[in-house]
């Protein structure tokens, strides 16, 4: 059973489409990430799907009743707001029990679900507190709190821990992924941090202008990447681009970037075609200079303990290729080293970004 | 012999401003003080040495005279319940319709609602004697003349353009997301307002209690355009009628005026920790 649908979802503010024709199935317990670059759309997705912005064109349909038209409260959604959005003047307990209260759910019983809910947040020896006296992350757990008191269909979680400094950070994105597995309730999350989509996703959403670039789990969507925005959006450091041409050599084609000719299996690829050429950081081989056909000049070196990351100048791009290495690997800034590009590794996109 | 440390004092220039800013606020203070200290001497001497010795002299001895009169005189009585007849329920209607303008203007804005809200701000450079004899006409044609309606009506009339504009940005700076919070969790706009945007707005509404409460306390024109039976007076057109019909009664006026300005000093303390946060929060933040 889909626990949320959305059907050819469109968003206009005046003549600007910010989303387009956004069709998704999420699954009933599923937890679904929405990740994109600044401005795509992403948070006024999650806001369609709350209610709080009316859909131009589509329908949404939420545990198989249609909610296009639905008043926010009447959608059993909840959401985590990126600020807390905690009411200042409430207590913990008064802001976990405010949308029950408002329901006129009998006293005795608000009391019973917050201590509940506080237990299994861990912050039941907080709730007379205000939100002013409380850390980020108690303030993340509270604003989670108040969403989950109300066993909602669908829990939606707008950048939830981007306030938060990098550690509690770690640490509340584990929790978050503990509580999912714990409930087992339908989670859309928005981010714009690719760790946080990579590590909490069951399956993740690209989306870029409005549009949405390719679903899937986070290692489809790294291993086979839809397209080249996919591609460079997903992975950390991003994945190198380099402009190819696919030759024909000795009747088998080959790509050709520079003085480099790298025979491929694809058999769909027509000779004279202009492509670009994707290999991720991590799959690049650095090799002495003598064992390759490809040498590159190391530019700068960043050593991060567990790996260094060397971007190299080469004859098959002028901008810098990124490669992650092993930090053992003794080569210095001005050094010449030979690189590889396993065949298995490569991406091929068309002019149009597209994969081949 | 260096067993002792040695401090090199640097000759500070002297700055004259601190001591001429001093000098001048004294002066201003004196300045604005000194009507309260006549009214104040007058309000605790006797007539005859009123005029044997004039407004300033100190008494030869405290004279409280003016005072029981005055306290025990019904007709002050009646003043003090029609000035509160009056106040209350302007002050509470002027707040609550500029609350529910407010809220509108920052939170629910549609078409043409900045040009609605110049055109309510607009109402407050109206000076009152514009709209003096239509009001009177207006109202004599109700039949409300020598009745505390009028006034009532005109001092809520009056007081929405600063309660709204106030409350507006004020309510500006509750941030949206508490209200959108609030949509999620049920709550209509009405509850947004009562539980969540009213709370925390509650240094506006004590500026604004205190302003609303101490203007129409403390107005003079519209009662006594309004009202002309003694019946209805309100207190500061009270002060005036106590004088005699040939002379003028220094020491009971001033007790009264004493008393009469009690009720604002009394609300102006009780909020005041609020007005001097809502006056910078509206200010600075809005």
């Amino acid at each position: 059973m889909a626990s949320l649908i959305l059907r050819n979802v469109s968003k206009s503010f005046g003549n600007t489409k910010v989303i387009n024709s956004v069709n998704l199935a999420i699954e009933h317990g599923e937890f679904v990430v929405f990740v994109g670059p600044s401005g795509c759309g992403k948070s006024t997705l999650l806001r369609l799907i709350t209610g709080l912005e009316s859909v131009s064109e589509g329908q949404i349909i939420i545990a198989d009743k249609e909610v296009t038209h639905l008043k926010p409260s009447r959608r059993e959604v909840a959401m985590v707001f990126q600020s807390y959005a905690l009411f200042p003047h409430l207590t913990v307990a008064e802001n976990i029990g405010f949308g029950l209260k408002l329901s006129k759910v009998p006293k005795d019983e608000i009391e019973t679900r917050v201590q509940e809910v506080a237990k299994v947040l861990r912050i039941d020896d907080l709730l007379a507190r205000k939100p002013r006296q409380l850390s980020g992350g108690q303030r993340q757990r509270v604003a989670i709190g108040r969403s989950i008191i109300r066993d909602p269909k669908v829990f939606l979680f707008d950048e939830p821990l981007s306030n938060l400094d990098a550690a509690l950070r770690v640490v509340m994105r584990i929790e978050i992924n503990r509580l999912h597995q714990r409930i087992g309730a339908t989670m859309i999350y928005v981010t714009h941090d690719q760790t946080e989509a990579m590590t909490l996703a069951d399956r993740i959403v690209v989306l870029n202008e409005g549009k949405v670039e390719q679903v899937g789990t986070p290692l489809d969507l790294y291993e086979k990447p839809a397209n080249k925005f996919v591609a460079g959006f997903i992975g950390s450091p991003a994945m190198n681009f380099i402009n190819g041409v696919v030759r024909s050599v000795e009747g088998k084609p080959a790509v050709s970037m520079g003085p480099l000719k790298i025979g491929v299996k694809n058999s769909t690829l027509q000779a004279g075609t202009c492509l670009e050429v994707g290999i991720r950081p991590e799959h690049i081989e650095i090799l002495s200079p003598s064992q390759s056909h490809l040498t590159a000049k190391v530019d700068i070196i960043e050593k991060l303990g567990a790996e260094s990351l060397f971007h190299l100048q080469t004859e098959v791009s002028d901008s810098l290729l990124t490669v992650r290495a092993d930090p053992i690997i003794s080569a210095g800034v001005g050094d010449i080293v030979g690189l590889n590009f396993p065949e298995h590794h490569l991406h091929f996109f068309d002019r149009n970004g597209k994969i081949v | 012999m260096a067993d002792r440390l040695v401090f090199i004092q640097t000759p500070r220039e002297f700055n004259p401003w601190p001591v001429v800013i001093f000098i001048a606020l004294l002066v201003l203070a004196t300045l604005f003080l000194a009507p309260t200290i006549g009214v104040l001497l007058s309000s605790i001497k006797t007539t005859k040495e009123i005029s044997e010795g004039g407004l300033w002299n100190f008494p030869t001895h405290l004279f409280l005279g003016n005072f029981a009169e005055v306290l025990g005189n019904p007709a002050v009585h009646r003043y003090f319940l029609n000035t509160l007849l009056v106040t209350a329920p302007a002050t509470i209607a002027s707040i609550a319709l500029g609350v529910l303008g407010g809220y509108v203007f920052s939170k629910l804005p549609f078409w043409g609602s900045n040009l609605l809200f110049l055109v309510i701000i607009s109402g407050m450079f109206f000076p009152p004697q514009v709209i003096l004899i239509p009001l009177f006409q207006f109202f004599n044609y109700l039949g409300l003349i020598d009745t505390l309606w009028p006034i009532i009506f005109i001092h809520t009339a009056l007081g929405i353009p600063i309660c709204t504009l106030l409350m507006r940005n004020f309510f500006a700076t509750v941030p949206n997301t508490l209200r959108e919070a609030a949509i999620l969790e049920g709550a209509n706009e009405f509850q947004i307002l009562t539980r969540v945007a009213l709370p925390l707005s509650l240094p506006a509404l004590a500026v604004l209690a205190t302003l609303q409460f101490t203007w129409i306390w403390n107005d003079f024109l519209w009662p006594l355009i309004f009202t002309q039976s003694d019946e209805k007076r309100t207190i500061m057109v009270g002060i005036v009628n106590l004088k005699g019909q040939y002379s003028v009664a220094w020491g009971v006026q001033g007790a009264l005026s004493l008393i009469a300005s009690l009720p604002t000093l009394v609300v102006f303390l009780f909020f005041q920790r609020y007005f001097i946060k809502g006056m910078t929060m509206g200010a600075v933040k809005g």
